[in-house]
C-alpha cells in the first residue's frame, strides 16, 4: 500500500529529482538536530561533526556490506561507535575552557578523515563503492519525525533547561546545583550519536564513500545549518535545514559563491541577528503563547515604568 | 548557637599574593550575618572559597558539621549552600519564570529516559515544578512580572529575582554578594526587610557583603570584617562600630567625607 | 647521524613556519582570551597577495614581501572591527566568537575560490631574489634547502623582534598591562581598543609573513587555513597564551612529526600531531609553559 501511494505520488509531485532533495534533507536533519543541541541549546561549537558522521557511515557500511547484518543492527552501530569516541574526547576536553574544545574537535574531524584515509578495508582515500541501497524516503522521513519529537521531548524538560542554563551562565548554573560538565557530555554524546545515524543513513543512500565527504567542510555545513535557523529553536533548526539543503539546487550556477554568501550572512547574523530566521522561539502553540505572553509582560512593564515616571514629574 | 558554617584558617594564594589569609569565623544557624571590608579584602573569594568555584589553599571549611571544601560547585550547591553574584548572573534572555524554573531542577527526580519518553514520572514531578517556580515567584512579589526577560527587568528586580532563584535550591545558608549595589536608599530599606522576611520564612541563614553600611548595621545579627584578605575584627555591630582599628581602616575613611 | 641532522634541518623550517603562526594566533588569545579561528585564512590571503605583488604588479621581492604583510595586517584589523569588535561591545558569548570567526573564514576562502580559482599557484623562481634561486646550501654533509634557511632566519628575526617589542618597549609593556586585565590598564590611561587593533595588526602581520614563507615552500591554495590546525595545537601545546610557548610548541610538534614522517611512515605524521595534542589535554591542558588560571566569580 505504500508503495503504490509513493509510486503514485512518484510520477505526479514528487520527482525523483524532488524526493532526492527530500531524503537528503531528511538525513541532513538528523545530524542538525544533534548540532543543534551541542551549539543552538548547550553553545558547544564543534569543529569535527563530519567525524562523527564519518563514524556512523563507516560502521553501518562495514555491518551491511562486510558483515551482512540487518541495516537496523547498523544503524544502531553507527550511532553507538560515534556516540563512544564522543564520550571520550568529552572526557578529555569539556572540563577544560571552550578552545581546547574546538581544536579538539579539529583534530579529531581531520584524524578520523586521515585514518580513514589509510585503512583499505573500508576503501582508503579512493573510497567505498557499491554500497547498498536501504535508505528510503519513508526510513528518512520516519526517523525525522521520531528524532524531532525526542529532541523536543529533551529541550522542554528539566534538562533541556539546564542545557541552556549551561548555555547562558555556566558559573550561575553551578550555583543552581546543576553539573555542567555531566550536562555538556549529554549534549556532545547526544549530537554525535544522531551524527552518526545521519552518517549510516547516507551511506547507504548515496551507495559510497569517501574519506572527504566528511570533512570540516561537511562540519561548518551542518553547523551553518543551525546559525540560519537560529539557535536554540527547534523548528529553526528545520526551517535551516531545509532552506540550506534545498536552496543550494537553485544556486548550482553559482556554486562557488553559495559559501561565500553563507560565509558572510554567518558573520551578518552573528552581529545584528543571532536569532536567525526564527527568533530564538518555536513555531508551536505553546512557543507562539509563550512570546506573546513576554510581549504582554515587557509592555505592561514599560507603561507601569512611563506612568510612574509621570507621577514623579506631577 | 550551632553554627551553620564553620571557616578555619581558609587561606587561598593564587601564585605569591595570598588573597584569603588564615581567615576563621563561624555564621550562627538562623543568623543574618555580615563579610565586610574595602575592595580588594577577599570577600568575594571568600564566598568563591565556599561555593567551590576557587579550590583551598590551606584551612577548612565545614557546614553542618561535614567537611565541604573539596567538593565541585554544584554539588556545594545540593549540600544547601546557594548564592548571589556581585555582577548580576541571570540567565539573561531567559524569562524570570524560567530563571527560576531551571533553578528548581532538583526538586524533580525524572531521569533523561523518562523526560524523552515522556513517562507518567516526568508530567507529575513537572507540575510540582511548575508550580514550585510560580509560588517561589508570588512569594518574592514578581509574580507580576514571571513572563518578562531576565534582560528587560529593572535593576531592583533582577536582584530580586537572583534571590528568588537562589532560594528555589531550599538552601539552608545564603550568600548574598553586594545585593544593594547601585540600590538607592528606599530600595536599600525594601532589600534589608525583605532579607528579614526571607530569614524568618524560608527558615534559613545569610550571610552578606556589603558596603552599604546601613544595610549591614540594620540588618546583620554579627560582623566579620577584613582587610587585605586577613581578619581585622570579628562581633556585633556596636562592637564593630566602636573598634578603633575598623574605624581607621574602613568606617574612618566613609566618616571622613 | 646524516639522515638525523638532515630531519632535523627539515623539522626546524616547518618549525618556524608553524611558529609564525602560533604566535600570530596566541598573541590575540593572550589579550582577548579567544581563537581567531580564522587566522588560517588570513594567512592565506598572505600568500596570495605576496604571489599577486610579486608575478602581476611585478614589485621587487623584497617589497611585495613587506606589503602582503602589511596587507594582511590591515585584513585582520578590518576583520577585528567588523567582525569581532560588535560583538565584544555587547558582551557576547563566546560562542558568538567562534560562530563568526567560522564565517568570516568560509566567507574569505570562498571568495578566493570563486573568484581566482582553486588551482595552486606557484612562486616562479626566477622572481625569487638570486640567493634563493638555486636548490640548496651544502653545509658540510648537509643539504640545506636556501628557502628553508631564509625561512628560519626570517622568521627567528621576527620572533626575537617581537619578543624585544612586547618585553621592552612602552607599547609592548602596554599590550602586556590589557592582557593581564583590560579593565584595570584601561584605568592607568591604556586605550584598550588601540591595544586591540595593535594586537590584531601584529597578529596579521605575522600571518602574512607566515603565509608568503608557506606559499613559496609549497605552494599557494585556497584551502591553506587547513594548516594552522597545526599551529593551534603548536599553541596548545606550547601552552595558549603563552608566546615563548607557541614558539616552543611549534618546534618540538614539527620535530616529532618530522622524525615520525622520516622515520615510520608520513601518513602517520598528522596523527600523531592528534595524539600529541590529546596527550597534553590528559596530561598538562595549559601546556609546556602555559600557567594555570581559574575564572573570577
Amino acid at each position: 500500500m505504500l508503495s503504490q501511494v509513493s509510486d503514485f505520488l512518484g510520477q505526479t509531485v514528487f520527482t525523483v529529482y524532488i524526493q532526492q532533495i527530500i531524503v537528503m534533507t531528511g538525513i541532513n536533519l538528523i545530524a542538525v538536530l544533534g548540532l543543534s543541541i551541542l551549539t543552538g541549546f548547550t553553545g558547544l561549537f564543534s569543529f569535527g561533526h563530519g567525524g562523527f558522521m564519518a563514524i556512523g557511515a563507516y560502521v553501518a557500511a562495514i555491518f551491511v556490506a562486510r558483515l551482512r547484518l540487518p541495516f537496523a543492527l547498523a544503524i544502531l552501530a553507527g550511532a553507538l561507535g560515534a556516540a563512544l569516541v564522543s564520550l571520550l574526547i568529552g572526557r578529555l576536553t569539556l572540563k577544560l575552557k571552550g578552545d581546547y574544545f574546538c581544536i579538539a574537535t579539529m583534530g579529531f574531524g581531520e584524524a578520523v578523515r586521515i585514518i580513514l584515509n589509510n585503512v583499505n578495508y573500508v576503501g582508503g582515500a579512493r573510497g567505498w563503492e557499491s554500497l547498498p541501497l536501504l535508505t528510503n524516503i519513508w526510513l528518512v522521513l520516519g526517523l525525522d519525525v521520531v528524532f524531532v519529537v525526542l529532541t523536543w521531548n529533551l529541550i522542554n524538560s528539566r534538562h533541556g533547561r539546564n542545557l541552556v542554563a549551561v548555555r547562558e551562565e555556566e558559573l550561575a548554573s553551578q550555583m543552581a546545583g546543576i553539573d555542567v560538565f555531566r550536562y555538556k557530555m549529554i549534549a556532545l554524546v547526544a549530537s554525535a550519536a544522531l551524527a552518526g545515524v545521519a552518517g549510516a543513513l547516507l551511506a547507504n543512500y548515496l551507495q559510497f564513500l569517501r574519506p572527504t565527504m566528511f570533512n570540516m567542510g561537511k562540519s561548518t555545513d551542518l553547523t551553518i545549518m543551525v546559525i540560519f535557523g537560529g539557535l536554540g529553536s527547534i523548528s529553526g533548526t528545520i526551517a535551516g535545514t531545509i532552506l540550506l539543503t534545498g536552496l543550494p539546487e537553485f544556486f548550482r550556477n553559482f556554486a562557488q559563491w553559495r559559501l561565500v554568501v553563507y560565509g558572510l550572512a554567518v558573520i551578518v547574523i552573528m552581529v545584528g541577528r543571532p536569532q536567525g530566521v526564527m527568533g530564538g522561539f518555536e513555531l508551536t502553540p505553546s512557543g507562539v503563547r509563550k512570546s506573546l505572553a513576554s510581549r504582554k509582560a515587557r509592555l505592561a512593564l514599560e507603561a507601569e515604568v512611563r506612568a510612574a515616571e509621570r507621577e514623579g514629574k506631577a | 548557637m550551632s553554627a551553620i558554617l564553620e571557616v578555619k584558617g581558609l587561606t587561598k594564594r593564587f601564585g605569591g599574593l595570598a588573597a584569603v589569609n588564615q581567615v576563621s569565623f563561624r555564621v550562627a544557624e538562623g543568623s543574618i550575618s555580615g563579610l565586610i571590608g574595602p575592595n580588594g579584602a577577599g570577600k568575594t573569594t571568600i564566598f568563591n572559597l565556599v561555593t567551590g568555584v576557587y579550590k583551598v589553599t590551606e584551612g577548612t571549611i565545614e557546614f553542618r558539621g561535614e567537611s565541604i571544601q573539596d567538593l565541585e560547585p554544584y554539588k556545594v550547591a545540593d549540600k544547601g549552600i546557594t548564592r548571589t553574584f556581585q555582577n548580576i548572573r541571570l540567565f539573561k534572555s531567559l524569562s524570570a519564570r524560567d530563571n527560576v524554573l531551571i533553578a528548581c531542577h532538583m526538586s524533580a527526580k525524572y531521569g533523561l529516559f523518562e523526560s524523552i519518553f515522556r513517562l507518567p514520572r516526568y508530567w507529575k514531578e513537572e507540575k510540582v515544578l511548575r508550580d514550585k517556580a510560580e509560588s517561589l515567584l508570588e512569594i518574592m512579589g514578581l509574580q507580576d512580572r514571571m513572563d518578562v526577560t531576565a534582560n528587560n527587568l529593572p535593576y531592583g528586580l533582577q536582584r530580586r529575582l537572583e534571590i528568588t532563584r537562589a532560594l528555589a535550591l531550599d538552601p539552608k545558608l545564603l550568600l548574598l554578594d553586594e545585593p544593594a549595589a547601585g540600590m538607592n536608599p528606599d530600595e536599600t530599606v525594601q532589600l534589608m526587610r525583605l532579607i528579614g522576611e526571607v530569614r524568618d520564612q524560608f527558615k534559613l541563614s545569610v550571610l552578606v557583603i556589603e558596603h552599604h553600611m546601613d544595610l549591614i548595621m540594620g540588618v546583620c545579627e554579627h560582623i566579620h570584617v577584613l582587610n587585605f584578605g586577613c581578619t581585622l575584627a570579628d562581633g556585633s555591630p556596636e562592637d564593630i562600630a566602636n573598634d578603633p582599628k575598623v574605624v581607621e581602616a574602613y568606617l574612618g575613611a566613609e566618616n571622613d567625607r | 647521524m646524516n639522515q638525523f641532522l638532515q630531519q632535523l634541518v627539515n623539522g626546524l623550517s616547518i618549525g618556524s613556519i608553524y611558529a609564525l603562526m602560533a604566535v600570530g594566533y596566541s598573541l590575540v588569545y593572550s589579550i582577548m582570551n579567544f581563537s581567531n579561528f580564522a587566522h588560517g585564512s588570513v594567512i592565506m590571503l598572505g600568500a596570495y597577495l605576496g604571489f599577486f605583488l610579486l608575478t602581476l604588479v611585478g614589485l621587487p621581492f623584497g617589497l611585495a614581501f613587506f606589503l602582503a604583510a602589511c596587507g594582511t595586517a590591515l585584513i585582520a584589523v578590518i576583520l577585528e572591527r567588523l567582525a569581532y569588535k560588535p560583538l565584544r561591545d555587547r558582551n557576547a558569548p563566546f560562542l558568538y566568537f567562534i560562530i563568526t570567526a567560522m564565517g568570516a573564514s568560509i566567507f574569505i576562502d570562498n571568495s578566493v575560490i570563486a573568484t581566482i580559482g582553486p588551482t595552486p599557484k606557484t612562486f616562479p623562481t626566477q622572481l625569487l631574489p638570486s640567493f634563493l634561486q638555486s636548490g640548496s646550501i651544502k653545509l658540510g654533509a648537509l643539504d640545506i634547502g636556501r628557502i628553508d634557511l631564509a625561512m628560519f632566519i626570517i622568521t627567528a628575526v621576527c620572533l626575537v623582534a617581537l619578543v624585544l617589542f612586547i618585553d621592552f618597549t612602552k607599547l609592548g609593556k602596554a599590550i602586556q598591562a590589557t592582557a593581564y586585565n583590560m579593565k584595570a590598564s584601561a584605568l592607568m590611561g591604556i586605550n584598550p581598543s588601540f591595544v586591540v587593533i595593535l594586537v590584531f595588526a601584529i597578529g596579521g602581520f605575522l600571518a602574512g609573513i607566515a603565509g608568503v614563507l608557506y606559499g613559496m615552500k609549497y605552494q599557494v591554495f585556497p584551502q591553506m587555513s587547513g594548516i594552522t590546525l597545526k599551529s593551534f595545537i603548536a599553541a596548545v601545546f606550547g601552552g595558549l597564551g603563552s608566546l615563548p610557548g607557541a614558539m616552543l610548541g611549534s618546534l618540538l610538534l614539527a620535530l616529532i612529526e618530522t622524525f615520525v614522517s622520516g622515520y615510520v611512515s608520513t601518513q602517520m605524521r598528522d596523527i600523531f600531531a592528534f595524539c600529541i595534542l590529546i596527550a597534553m589535554l590528559v596530561i598538562r591542558p595549559s601546556g609546556i609553559m602555559g600557567k594555570t588560571s581559574e575564572d573570577k566569580a
